[in-house]
């Protein structure tokens, strides 16, 4: 897959998730993982962990899966991608008084979230197919969900405590 | 967009004077310096928790501290922000670079914007590169870093459908979207599209659907 491809591909996704990080992991398995194969699921998953852990806009993770293929010009190309559509706010600054006719514009991208809160769901329930294969693996998913969302701890502790937790198993040849 | 001219507009509109927060003595906006616009959208660029840690950076220091942008219109550049096919905040940087250094100025925020985040991405993803290769690897992820990931993302669908998880509307797309991937396999972008389609029939402003 050429750099230019994996451009488009992010600036597409990109636009239709109206930049929401996490809404862009189904669109990105399904093109890059399942239809052409170049990119695993295992590293679809760390590059959204990195997301997870570093400061900044949630979807700077695609930065990872442009260095991932194409090494650092990746890196920037894929960033540089993901700003490009903010432009757009620049028309729409301009227009901004004699823009009735786009009050339908709220509607569609409400449309678009809640879509995509189901997809997420689809992608977790076919990742989750593939990655969680053991007791452990389950267990470690159980744990990281209760420290993220129940107990709201810091993605950085809650992925600090996981890999400790699923590393200690796998000392004790439980994994 | 004089700043001066919002109150007058409000009044002509009607609203009650009572929906105003109470304002300052009226200072002109206060100018900004390149050097200080990539000051500040580096400072949001290291700020956690996604766009709403990078807003809580950009109130504080545009608004709050230096008043070069009034409480309204920072709200109305943000609500703007959002129905941009990009990220909010990334929308935001070119808005107000824009305002304060010209395009030049887009340049400047959207780039101290990324670097915090694209910086420790890439040092991040070349040492998942070099330990690639070990034998170890392959066992430890998917006990480790692997379930944790899938949490974050179970985590990041709850806070994006946090109105969708009732009775309404909402769920019956969500759920009509889950099937339509899970069961069905259709393609994300068709489902997302068709979500986008839906939504301007279902979630149409009140005064428009009598």
């Amino acid at each position: 897959m050429s750099l230019l491809e994996l451009c488009a591909v992010v600036f597409t996704y990109n636009a239709l998730t109206f930049g929401n990080g996490p809404a862009m992991i189904p669109l990105l398995q399904a093109n890059l993982v399942d239809r052409r194969g170049v990119l695993s699921t295992d590293q679809l998953l760390y590059a959204f962990t990195i997301a997870r852990v570093t400061p900044g806009q949630a979807n700077t993770y695609v930065a990872a899966i442009g260095y991932m293929l194409h090494g650092l010009p990746g890196a920037l190309a894929t960033t540089a991608a993901i700003q490009l559509p903010g432009y757009l706010m620049l028309p729409l600054l301009w227009g901004y008084q004699r823009l009735g006719a786009v009050r339908l514009v709220p509607a569609f991208t409400r449309g678009l979230t809640v879509a995509s809160v189901g997809l997420i769901f689809a992608a977790t329930v076919s990742i989750g197919r593939s990655t969680l294969t053991g007791v452990v693996s389950v267990a470690v998913f159980a744990a990281a969900l209760t420290m993220a969302q129940l107990l709201k701890w810091n993605p950085l502790v809650v992925l600090a405590v996981s890999t400790l937790l699923g590393t200690g198993a796998w000392v004790l040849g439980w994994a | 967009m004089p700043a001066d001219g919002d109150g007058q507009a409000a009044d002509s509109d009607g609203r009650p004077p009572d929906d105003q927060p109470a304002r300052r003595p009226n200072r002109p906006p206060q100018p900004i310096s390149r050097r200080a616009l990539f000051g500040i959208f580096l400072k949001a660029g290291l700020a956690f928790g996604g766009g709403l840690g990078i807003l809580a950076v950009l109130e504080q220091e545009l608004v709050t501290r230096r008043q070069a942008v009034g409480r309204e219109e920072f709200l109305r550049l943000y609500g703007l922000g959002r129905i941009v096919p990009s990220g909010t905040m990334t929308a935001l940087a070119v808005a107000y670079g824009y305002r304060f250094a010209g395009l030049a100025g887009t340049v400047i925020s959207l780039t101290a914007l990324v670097l915090p985040a694209l910086v420790l991405t890439v040092a991040l993803t070349a040492v998942y590169g070099l330990v690639r290769q070990q034998q170890w690897l392959p066992e430890l992820l998917p006990v480790t870093i692997l379930p944790a990931a899938l949490a974050f993302i179970v985590v990041a669908g709850l806070r994006l459908g946090r109105e969708v998880f009732r009775p309404s509307r909402e769920l019956v797309l969500a759920a009509a979207s889950f099937a339509g991937a899970a069961v069905l396999h259709l393609s994300p972008v068709l489902l997302l599209l068709a979500g986008g389609v839906a939504g301007t029939v279902l979630f149409r402003p009140k005064e428009d659907q009598a």
